[in-house]
């Protein structure tokens, strides 16, 4: 399949999703919402598996408790300002984070919902649906182009959810290098045009 | 919304991002966030990224139990969920009114020089503390290092160091190699949120003898 065939399945795919997330929204259709599952459980699997290679229950906690926000928060959820993957991105970010701090009971933690809630919820933001999906070619296109060691990098942020110095142990790689392949990556990503 | 002139690093934001951030420092880059619109922007790229990375991951297939689990449960789940945010502070970022459930001149401010009063609203168990911290107008506090990371984010009024000026909203990083005296400006007192990794080493004659307590008060 061609590139420009990709992106269209992969939009179309979306649209799709879209619709399922309006009809949960509008009508609570539990149809639509099984075709969000049966979507997104699979990927939100392997993003806990990323983290916690092996552990299939929390692996299971967190698509249960994902989709069960997005169930519960679908009402909020604004088509025009943000993409459907990235929404469930951040939901399933925020349930990580929770999920931890359940988890690790003697810890005195600080609740995490107020500290990315507003993130989750959505405030207006400058993208229109266009420059939305334009953005995320750019991205999608940017990521394969990244060097090998800056991709390696950025996937253990984000997905294994290490910090710098973790990394930098992991590795056995100065911390000031680790930093600034991140650094890189993200200009490459073109993160800092703005400001 | 604030125009605020000192940010966190791509990097932080990056880490914020990822959820892979301490819910510490976590907590001052989204009070930073409420007043910082370019920042804003910047994470919902961020963001993208994030989802972009967790799409290329190979699918790992659901069990049709965990599927029929999770339908069972919507029957079971309230049809409104409950806003929980208190209205006391609505001038306070809201992801702060978790610790604040009163009037901020009601919080039991200890007074730590004649400049500056702080008041602890949490602390875990590796040393991390966040606290709020209020400088009288053109007051001064001593001169210090750090043993970790220091963040602050200024809530109210502005203060300046040897770096430069600081207003609300703005978001500052100093590491154990920074040696700075901040000075409150003079039209008003200032109130900043603070989170340290560790201990603050004072560098001043005096403030030389108060170091032993100070670290006694992080001995956990």
């Amino acid at each position: 399949m061609g590139k420009m065939a990709e992106n269209q399945a992969t939009s179309d795919k979306l649209a799709s999703l879209g619709v399922c997330m309006r009809r949960v929204a509008e009508d609570r259709d539990k149809h639509a919402f099984a075709k969000l599952f049966d979507h997104y459980a699979p990927q939100l699997r392997a993003y806990s598996l990323a983290r916690e290679p092996g552990a299939d229950p929390i692996a299971d906690e967190l698509v249960q408790e994902v989709m069960i926000r997005v169930w519960l928060k679908a009402g909020k959820y604004n088509a025009r300002l943000s993409n459907l993957n990235t929404w469930i991105f951040t939901l399933a970010r925020n349930c990580r984070i929770d999920l931890m701090r359940r988890s690790n009971r003697h810890a005195n933690t600080i609740n995490p919902t107020d500290i990315f809630s507003q993130i989750e919820d959505d405030s207006p933001g400058p993208f229109q649906q266009a420059q939305i999906s334009r953005i995320e070619e750019s991205i999608k296109a940017g990521l394969e182009k990244l060097p090998q060691e800056q991709f390696e990098v950025l996937t253990r942020v984000y997905l294994e959810g290490k910090s710098h110095q973790q990394i930098s142990a992991e590795l056995k790689l100065p911390l000031g290098t680790v930093k600034s392949r991140v650094r890189l990556a993200m200009k490459k990503l073109k993160v800092l045009v703005t400001r | 919304m604030t125009v605020t002139n000192h940010h966190p690093t791509d990097e932080l934001l990056a880490l914020y991002s990822a959820g892979s951030l301490p819910l510490s420092q976590a907590l001052c880059v989204s009070t930073h966030l409420e007043y910082c619109d370019a920042c804003g922007h910047k994470l919902r790229y961020l963001d993208r990224i994030g989802s972009t990375l967790m799409q290329k991951l190979k699918p790992s297939p659901a069990s049709a139990e965990l599927k029929v689990r999770t339908l069972e449960q919507l029957d079971s789940l309230p049809e409104k969920q409950v806003e929980t945010t208190s209205e006391v502070n609505s001038s306070l970022p809201r992801c702060l009114r978790q610790f604040i459930n009163c009037s901020c001149d009601n919080l039991g401010w200890k007074r730590v020089s004649a400049d500056i009063s702080r008041v602890e609203l949490w602390r875990d168990n590796n040393g991390a503390k966040v606290e709020l911290l209020k400088i009288r107008p053109g007051g001064a506090a001593a001169t210090h290092t750090h043993q970790g990371d220091e963040y602050t984010v200024v809530l109210e009024g502005s203060f300046s160091d040897e770096k430069g000026l600081y207003q609300r909203g703005d978001f500052l990083l100093r590491d154990q190699n920074d040696r700075h005296t901040p000075v409150a400006t003079r039209d008003c007192e200032c109130i900043c949120l603070a989170v340290t990794e560790g201990p603050v080493q004072l560098t001043g004659f005096f403030s030389r003898i108060l170091n032993p307590l100070i670290r006694r008060a992080y001995a956990v």
